[in-house]
């Protein structure tokens, strides 16, 4: 009888829980990175979004937590970086959520890195070079050149999920792109001071906007990809030729800035702290206002640097 | 605009062709090598004093189809010089049947409690604790089949059974011998604090006609004792719940740079066999406060105690046992750890109860697998 009764009041909790959710006509969209829900809503403006990691978080290394597996469970579509950067957590999540939707193969999960070019694929890959990715860099979201490319698809893609919105999805990317371009002429005018420059990085995570303005990476404060900076390799980098053209040290808001502070210190550079990806605030709230921000920041640095020397 | 159209739609195509893909068809394969200097033998230990191989692993893991995925795992182990190959895992998994079921069937590990679904080699610890050595035998992994749902709730709720042949953990004459259920609850309190807690009951069939020793007080047997039972569990019961709490801390959320993990269980079981009287229980806890200081580097402290009733024929001896550990590792990168621990116990009814330091190592060759929260 008590179980009975039980089991009548969690069929009550359920229903009520079920009532309390908003109507099902809202496409649900579980992103992996806060790059991928900027574009998300720029498509698709009333989405409901869940974000799993933040520009504070290394996107490598989050763990797979229920409140993701939750939000996975609720998804239409989850939009993902792919080329093994999400590897060591959305596997769990996939498999933990179950969505028939969103599983690898159908049309719910959407990798970015399948519609682009990535840098630096390689053939042979083993672990004493590092945390590799065979498949290439995967942080493509802050190349110029590849995120129109990567947005149509992701349009056709939502699209495709809601055909009835697929119009103005359609319509919405346009848009988008119109501005985009406006936006990567004047990155590239910009470009042309910045060009041959170089600096100081931490991980790839900026490749493809630098390799796109043509600034050059001196040097890595990881020993290998994937590995903090190490003492004995920071005394290293010191000694290292290439250190004398650089004219900052570019770091990601995640990252711990004492090995950069450290070699600012030693060497006099600037240290340029840039959130890697979106982030909540104006301006780097949209990929334009993040790419318009980051050249603004190498700008500065580089000029101040000039400065400097003179 | 539509010229413009079709040339991206190329670029994908094109993309695809030059991509290189590692390995297109063959399944994933991992190796876990763990290894060990152990000081001194410790009571209710499944590792060896000296130097020894712990649980050194090789893993198979690939989709199968679009609906399943499979995974064979064989652990390889020694015992007083003799080679063991051990099946761990060998299941079927399907991947999204409707409504968010989950089925999995073959040879796997229980989902019962919070660490016996992980595997040993994602622990922080060299050893599990005390209370799951004694009562789980350090992970109870069966063949059987399991059912689990992820309910439609705006925070993680999942509710799971599973049916298992039951002789891994009591050897007995029921098809079916051991059942579990299970349900975990989680979510996150802010950015940087997530929480997961678990309520686990195993109902063991065979408990009630386990064989119970012929009553002999031989307390030399003892070890032997030990050595018999390394893959099973010790003392078990008709009923075993478990109950655990996982709370996780890291600034931003940002676990690659700093992470606090606690966690705890508690594991109670009744009914230990034929002879078994009501007061006859068999009961333990731990706790565990593991905080990684920077990325390469963790220290953790475990505290637990096992509060348990040896099967002698028709009587128990009672035994106990406190266990404190105390480590520090260091990981160079994901792939591999090096680890220094510190165990004391305090014991009444062990013979073998004593202090040791270990030294051990994890390294994980090939794929590596996502963990779990």
């Amino acid at each position: 009888m008590g179980s009975d009764m039980g089991i009548r009041y969690a069929c009550a909790a359920l229903l009520l829980l079920s009532a309390s959710l908003p109507a099902q006509a809202q496409l649900r969209v579980f992103a992996c990175e806060p790059e991928w829900a900027a574009l998300v809503r720029e498509l698709v403006p009333d989405a409901r979004l869940t974000t799993a990691t933040s520009y504070l978080q290394d996107p490598h290394y989050i763990e797979a937590r229920p409140s993701l597996i939750a939000a996975v469970r609720r998804a239409d579509i989850a939009v993902c970086t792919g080329a093994s950067l999400e590897a060591g957590w959305l596997p769990t999540l996939l498999q933990r959520a179950s969505n028939p939707k969103v599983q690898p193969g159908r049309r719910g999960l959407f990798f970015a890195a399948d519609h682009a070019r990535l840098y630096a694929p390689h053939d042979h890959v083993d672990r004493s070079m590092g945390d590799v990715h065979p498949e290439g860099n995967p942080h493509v979201h802050l190349s110029p050149d590849q995120l129109p490319e990567i947005a149509r698809a992701l349009a056709e893609r939502l699209g495709e999920i809601e055909p009835e919105e697929g119009a103005a999805i359609q319509s919405r990317y346009i848009r988008w792109r119109v501005d985009w371009n406006r936006d990567r002429s004047e990155w590239r005018e910009r470009a042309q001071a910045l060009e041959g420059r170089s600096l100081v990085v931490q991980h790839s995570s900026f490749s493809y906007l630098l390799r796109w303005l043509g600034v050059e990476m001196a040097a890595d404060l990881e020993p290998k990809p994937g590995l903090p900076p190490s003492a004995s390799h920071l005394s290293q980098l010191l000694a290292d030729p290439a250190l004398g053209n650089a004219s900052a040290i570019l770091i990601a808001s995640y990252q711990d800035p004492q090995p950069a502070e450290w070699l600012a210190e030693q060497t006099g550079l600037p240290v340029v702290l840039v959130p890697g990806t979106v982030t909540g605030e104006v301006p780097t709230e949209t990929l334009n206002g993040l790419i318009s921000e980051i050249i603004g920041q190498i700008e500065s640095a580089v000029s101040g640097a000039s400065d400097g020397g003179l | 605009m539509f010229k413009r159209f079709i040339a991206f739609t190329l670029i994908p195509l094109t993309a695809g062709v030059s991509g290189v893909c590692a390995n297109e068809l063959n399944p994933d394969v991992s190796v876990t090598l763990d290894g060990y200097y152990k000081q001194n033998e410790t009571a209710l230990s499944h590792q060896d004093q000296g130097f020894g191989l712990g649980h050194t692993e090789l893993s198979l893991s690939s989709p199968i189809d679009d609906l399943f995925s499979g995974r064979l795992t064989a652990v390889f182990e020694e015992h007083d010089g003799e080679s063991e190959v051990l099946i761990e895992e060998a299941y079927l998994q399907t991947n999204g049947l409707p409504y968010a079921l989950n089925v999995r069937a073959g040879r796997f590990l229980s989902q019962v409690g919070y660490l016996n679904g992980r595997h040993t080699h994602e622990d922080d610890f060299v050893e599990r604790p005390a209370v799951y050595r004694a009562m789980l035998g350090s992970h109870y992994y069966d063949t059987g089949v399991r059912l689990n749902a992820l309910l439609p709730t705006p925070f993680f709720w999942q509710v799971g059974a599973e049916a298992f042949a039951g002789d891994q953990l009591t050897e007995g004459e029921e098809d079916i011998g051991v059942y579990t259920l299970n349900t975990r609850l989680g979510g996150d309190i802010t950015l940087s604090q997530s929480w997961q807690m678990g309520l686990s009951w195993l109902r063991n069939r065979h408990a009630k006609t386990a064989d119970t020793g012929d009553g002999s007080h031989d307390h030399d047997d003892e070890e032997g004792h030990d050595h018999d039972h390394s893959h099973g569990a010790g003392y078990t019961g008709e009923n075993l719940y478990i109950a655990d709490l996982v709370w996780k801390w890291s600034p931003n959320g940002n676990n690659r740079e700093q992470q606090l993990t606690l966690s705890g269980e508690y594991l109670y079981a009744d009914e230990l066999n034929q002879f078994a009287a009501s007061d006859d229980t068999n009961e333990g806890w731990y706790v565990s406060g593991v905080y990684q200081f920077a990325p390469q580097w963790s220290a953790g402290v475990r505290y637990g105690e096992a509060d348990l009733r040896e099967a002698h024929g028709d009587h128990f001896h009672s035994q106990t046992l406190e266990e404190t550990d105390v480590m520090l590792s260091w990981s160079r990168s994901h792939f591999s750890t090096v680890r220094l621990q510190y165990t004391h116990q305090e014991a009444s009814g062990f013979s073998n109860a004593d202090n040791t330091v270990l030294v051990q190592y994890v390294m994980s060759l090939g794929a590596h697998g996502a963990h779990g929260f």
